[in-house]
């Protein structure tokens, strides 16, 4: 099963906290987006593998963009 | 002394008859379409029952009312909703529960006045209703052509005056009736699978020719995360039963006495609070944990948790005393407040001031979250539908500005006059905008850096707790820690008189255009 996570905010991505490959657990942190003065994480839903990241650092990101793709173990 | 005649059936035969009468009302709509829930491992409505009342305290109103058709009269026992009283944890309550495998618990002319009795009964008594939801909607061929839709003759059928708290559980197709009843309660728990609209997919397909997935016209997510409908999901009837009876506990049985105080309570870990609050303003934290070492412990019952998520809104307790709780979550769109959030705020007031429960507002956001998604869901209204809402509450409101607080929401959260207290933490600050935006605003972009550096200086000011205190815009300036005893204190002093009963200015706002 592929998660696509998409921004909760309009905002600039301030910082990547993982790489491509890497393997998440709930709950941990996939990158740091900048919004309204305020460092807002964007965590994993469940745990996988981050398969793809869609953005840089330093991009401006839109509410509802495609930010990254996780693949659950089992999917 | 000679036998009676054979035409004067004795008590006893009697008793015979209306006992075969009863028992089969109470085999509800057979033994099969009772085997095929019992193989989904769904509840019927009188399994619910049972789960809901205290064990031998449920008293039926109407167990042999059947349609009014006399082609029906054999199929439709208690005519498809079930009505009575009984008690949940010692105190009593009313319910109806949608029978699904009796004409699908549809609408009639008979279960109408069942309803609408039990309505007029608990209002004067005043009890809570519970309704189990699960019906397909207006009975077919009853409500068929123009006789039958104008002998409609109940026109407060859809009248809600907040007397007493409603709670109702979505456990199945729920058109018609269970919806509405749904979308008037105080509190809605949705079981996932069940469906929650206006009319059946069926219907909604052959009226617009539109295929439809069930889950996406009314599904659990739906109703979670956009509209907003559905405080609570779970998983089995058995759940969605228990949430009803957690709710009601934080909640008087009317509006006319206090909630009832919880008699054994424990003190949260208030160490845990300096753990997951971080002082630097930049960070983001989860308020749930925060909150968690401020109220009783395991007592934070969160509404709505995935609707409007940059606030959390919840009932708690402190030394077992019910308040509610409403919260800014930074982790959400770093507090920022959207359309959905203002809606959550106003229907949380009015839930705890029709109820004489205290409001705490615990605060860290930047603002309304401005852009023009706000502005197509009508922000402006909705701001002040909560400033509205806010000013008319008269239990007591108790504002907690833990970090920021920022802008025409500062209002929204209690302050210019709108909370009786103001606790600000040491880590707290508080303005309307940042200075390099306001600079902006007034002169436009930066020249050089002389110049903005004196713009800058123009529009600079203190954002410190203490120079709230100072005007003695806020009364106490705390330490995080010490809020929990703090709190207590307060709700002490602003107690309401009467009991702590409020005067409920906003008993019959809309149940949800918020």
């Amino acid at each position: 099963m592929t998660t696509r996570l998409l921004s909760p905010v309009t905002g600039v991505v301030w910082k990547l906290s993982a790489q491509p490959g890497t393997t998440l657990m709930t709950d941990d942190e996939v990158l740091v987006l900048e919004s309204m003065k305020m460092e807002i994480p964007v965590t994993a839903p469940h745990a996988g593998r981050l398969a793809r990241l869609h953005v840089a650092e330093g991009e401006a990101v839109n509410e509802g963009q495609l930010l990254a793709e996780i693949v659950s173990e089992n999917g | 002394m000679s036998d009676p005649p054979t035409s004067e059936p004795t008590l006893d035969e009697l008793r015979e008859a209306l006992r075969q009468r009863e028992a089969r009302a109470l085999a509800m709509g057979g033994a099969e379409k009772l085997a095929q829930r019992r193989a989904l491992g769904v509840l019927n409505a009188r399994e619910r029952i049972a789960r809901l009342f205290d064990p031998g305290s449920f008293l039926e109103s109407g167990l042999l009312a059947h349609s009014i058709r006399e082609a029906d009269r054999e199929r439709t026992p208690a005519d498809g909703k079930i009505t009575g009283y009984g008690r949940i944890e010692g105190r009593p309550a009313a319910c109806v529960a949608n029978d699904f495998t009796v004409l699908g618990a549809s609408s009639s002319w008979v279960n109408g006045r069942k309803i609408r009795h039990l309505k007029q009964v608990a209002a004067r008594r005043g009890l809570p209703i519970v309704w189990l939801g699960e019906s397909t909607g207006a009975r077919l061929p009853d409500v068929m052509g123009a006789e039958a839709m104008g002998m409609a003759d109940d026109p407060a059928q859809y009248r809600r005056l907040r007397e007493t708290p409603w709670a109702a559980a979505v456990l199945g197709h729920c058109y018609g009736s269970s919806a509405w009843y749904a979308a008037m309660s105080d509190f809605v728990v949705m079981r996932r699978g069940a469906i929650l609209a206006v009319s059946s997919p069926k219907l909604t397909a052959l009226a617009t020719g539109e295929q439809l997935d069930p889950e996406a016209l009314g599904g659990w997510k739906l109703h979670a995360e956009v509209t907003g409908l559905v405080d609570r999901v779970v998983d089995r009837d058995e759940e969605a039963i228990d949430a009803i009876k957690r709710f009601l506990s934080y909640l008087p049985s009317h509006s006319g006495e206090p909630p009832p105080v919880a008699e054994r309570f424990e003190a949260p870990d208030a160490d845990a609070l300096a753990r997951h609050l971080p002082t630097s303003r930049r960070r983001v934290y989860e308020v749930r944990k925060v909150l968690a070492a401020i109220f009783d412990r395991d007592s934070l019952f969160e509404l709505k948790a995935d609707y409007g998520g940059a606030l959390v809104t919840a009932l708690a307790r402190l030394n077992g005393h019910s308040v509610g709780v409403l919260a800014s979550n930074p982790m959400v769109k770093g507090g920022a407040i959207d359309a959905a959030a203002c809606g959550k705020a106003t229907a949380f007031l009015v839930l705890c001031d029709s109820f004489n429960i205290p409001l705490v507002f615990m605060i860290d956001q930047p603002g309304f979250l401005i852009g023009v998604e706000g502005e197509r869901r009508g922000m402006p209204g909705r701001v002040m539908n909560w400033m509205n809402a806010l000013s008319l509450v008269t239990v007591p409101r108790l504002a907690v500005v833990m970090r920021k607080n920022y802008g025409q929401a500062l209002l929204n959260f209690g302050g210019g006059g709108n909370a009786d207290e103001t606790l600000v933490w040491t880590t707290a600050e508080i303005g309307f905008m940042s200075p390099e935006f306001a600079a902006r605003i007034v002169h436009g972009e930066p020249t050089d850096p002389d110049t903005e550096r004196q713009r800058l200086e123009e529009m600079a000011r203190s954002t410190s707790p203490y120079a709230l205190a100072g005007i003695y815009a806020a009364q106490h300036v705390i330490d995080p820690r010490d809020t929990r005893a703090l709190l207590l204190h307060l709700l002490e002093v602003h107690r309401r008189p009467r009991g702590g009963v409020g005067e409920h200015r906003l008993h019959n706002w809309p149940t949800s255009l918020a």
